[in-house]
């Protein structure tokens, strides 16, 4: 039987998943918190907001640069990565979406070497030690699962759940939502993920980057702010 | 014309497009605050001016790791409120999440609570010390209360947080000791009330009864405490009045 997706595989991915796995997601709110100080979303446009950034930001970037860094791990082109990483880093224009993004990433590359240690995290290390990456989470996503047997496709639905689950539990906790809505947000998110993931499997490395130019605002601003309860 | 990128400090919007847990005619009251702030000082002081005003309340306490908050609430309402109304759920090391993350089993106890004990009309939710940004889930109560104390240090309303900015009553507990703390109470009130854009603030001697009558004209006054009679018809009547 042709198994897409073998049952190992599937539950390192839903380990990478899982909002207990240590990923640092929990300080993030994904740029939720600037549009919430900003009143810019409410409970009513929160999963328009959401499905926004699927599709103009975490899906041309982040997903579009695992999917890519997957084919380069999957067909050993390292200096591929390299590349992906680099474009990737250069299109995230604000200070808070970087330092997110290589925070989580080397956090993902410590763990992941110990939980999985695989060949594909190996050599990923390797390029960091020697600094030709950042260990921006996206690539080292792409290196874990790939590295794992999580076929693109299903690496790129895990991380944008992740991403989906991690800012609506952002959204809860700023009471943008209630522990009930926030489910249903987040299932009603499925069908852009879907689309998220066809587009990001589709892209080319000269198509990677976001375009969100209000959440970089509401980014920059998020920055300033007295006070916060998010890194992003 | 409103700038949509203006940051603003206070995390306070409005909350009334939420879909709100269905009006049962129970008003659900939320009391959070660091530990030892007086929480369930204030309980215990709230729920006598709760019965004299008709109601019949119940209270669930979020204890961190021992029973100690709902065991006090018994023992002090000992004669005043049935001990099988005062129930504690456990938390799962995690006071926030218990009332807003995940509210579930608080939820069960308030249903286990209103089905044994019909008459019921007014839940207290005790959350468990925590931090400055403890918030209530909506689905879980109506409105909550967050409680600070003198002793604390007058820079607390400063702090801001969630807890202190979103609440819809801030109660400023332990007045009595302001001046042995060195607290100064007028700057604390005032800072409170600045950090608030002007919202509610009572301050209160729990021990002696001082600002409690305000808080609960403050928590009568919410409209889900008046809808008791739409949700169970003749339910006033079928209060039973504590001994």
């Amino acid at each position: 039987m042709n198994d897409p997706l073998p049952i190992p595989a599937l539950l390192t991915g839903l380990q990478l998943t899982d909002s207990a796995f240590p990923s640092g997601y929990y300080t993030l709110s994904h740029g939720l918190e600037g549009y919430q100080q900003a009143r810019a979303v409410s409970p009513r446009t929160l999963p328009a907001l959401l499905h926004d950034l699927l599709r103009h930001g975490v899906g041309p970037a982040d997903a579009t640069a695992l999917a890519l860094a997957h084919r380069a791990v999957s067909s050993g082109d390292w200096d591929r990565l390299v590349a992906v990483e680099r474009r990737l880093y250069a299109t995230k224009l604000g200070r808070e979406a970087r330092q997110a993004a290589v925070r989580t990433g080397r956090q993902l590359l410590d763990l992941a070497d110990e939980v999985y240690g695989t060949p594909e995290i190996g050599r990923y290390r390797e390029l960091y030690r020697d600094g030709r990456v950042h260990g921006c989470q996206p690539v080292v996503a792409a290196a874990v699962h790939a590295g794992n047997g999580v076929p693109a496709r299903q690496a790129v639905t895990c991380e944008l759940f992740a991403f989906a689950a991690s800012f609506v539990g952002a959204a809860l906790r700023l009471r943008l939502t209630d522990h009930r809505r926030a489910q249903v947000v987040l299932h009603g998110a499925a069908p852009v993920i879907e689309e998220a993931v066809a587009a990001a499997l589709h892209r080319e490395l000269a198509d990677l980057g976001g375009c969100t130019p209000m959440a970089d605002v509401m980014a920059g601003r998020h920055e300033r702010a007295d006070a916060r309860l998010f890194a992003s | 014309m409103h700038d949509p990128t203006q940051v603003r400090g206070s995390h306070h919007h409005d909350h009334d497009e939420l879909v709100r847990r269905p009006g049962d005619g129970v008003l659900r009251v939320g009391i959070a605050g660091p530990v030892g702030s007086g929480k369930t000082a204030l309980i215990e002081a709230l729920v006598p001016v709760l019965i004299g005003r008709g109601r019949t309340p119940a209270v669930i306490t979020n204890d961190i790791y021992t029973s100690e908050d709902a065991a006090h609430v018994r023992r002090t309402l000992d004669g005043v409120l049935d001990p099988d109304r005062i129930v504690g759920v456990e938390t799962g090391a995690c006071p926030h999440t218990a009332v807003r993350d995940d509210p579930t089993m608080n939820q069960a106890a308030a249903d286990e609570l209103t089905a044994r004990f019909p008459a019921i009309d007014t839940l207290l939710f005790e959350s468990g010390g925590d931090n400055l940004t403890l918030t209530f889930s909506p689905a879980l109560v109506d409105l909550f209360l967050f409680v600070l104390d003198t002793a604390e240090g007058d820079k607390m309303p400063r702090k801001k947080g969630p807890g202190i900015t979103e609440c819809e009553l801030l109660v400023i507990n332990k007045i009595d000791i302001a001046r042995y703390v060195r607290c100064d109470l007028g700057t604390m009130e005032s800072d409170a009330r600045t950090v608030r854009d002007g919202r509610p603030v009572v301050l209160t001697n729990s021990l002696t009864g001082e600002g409690l009558d305000t808080i609960a004209d403050f928590l009568l006054a919410h409209p889900a405490a008046t809808r008791r009679e739409a949700a169970v018809p003749g339910a006033a009547a079928a209060q039973t009045v504590p001994a």
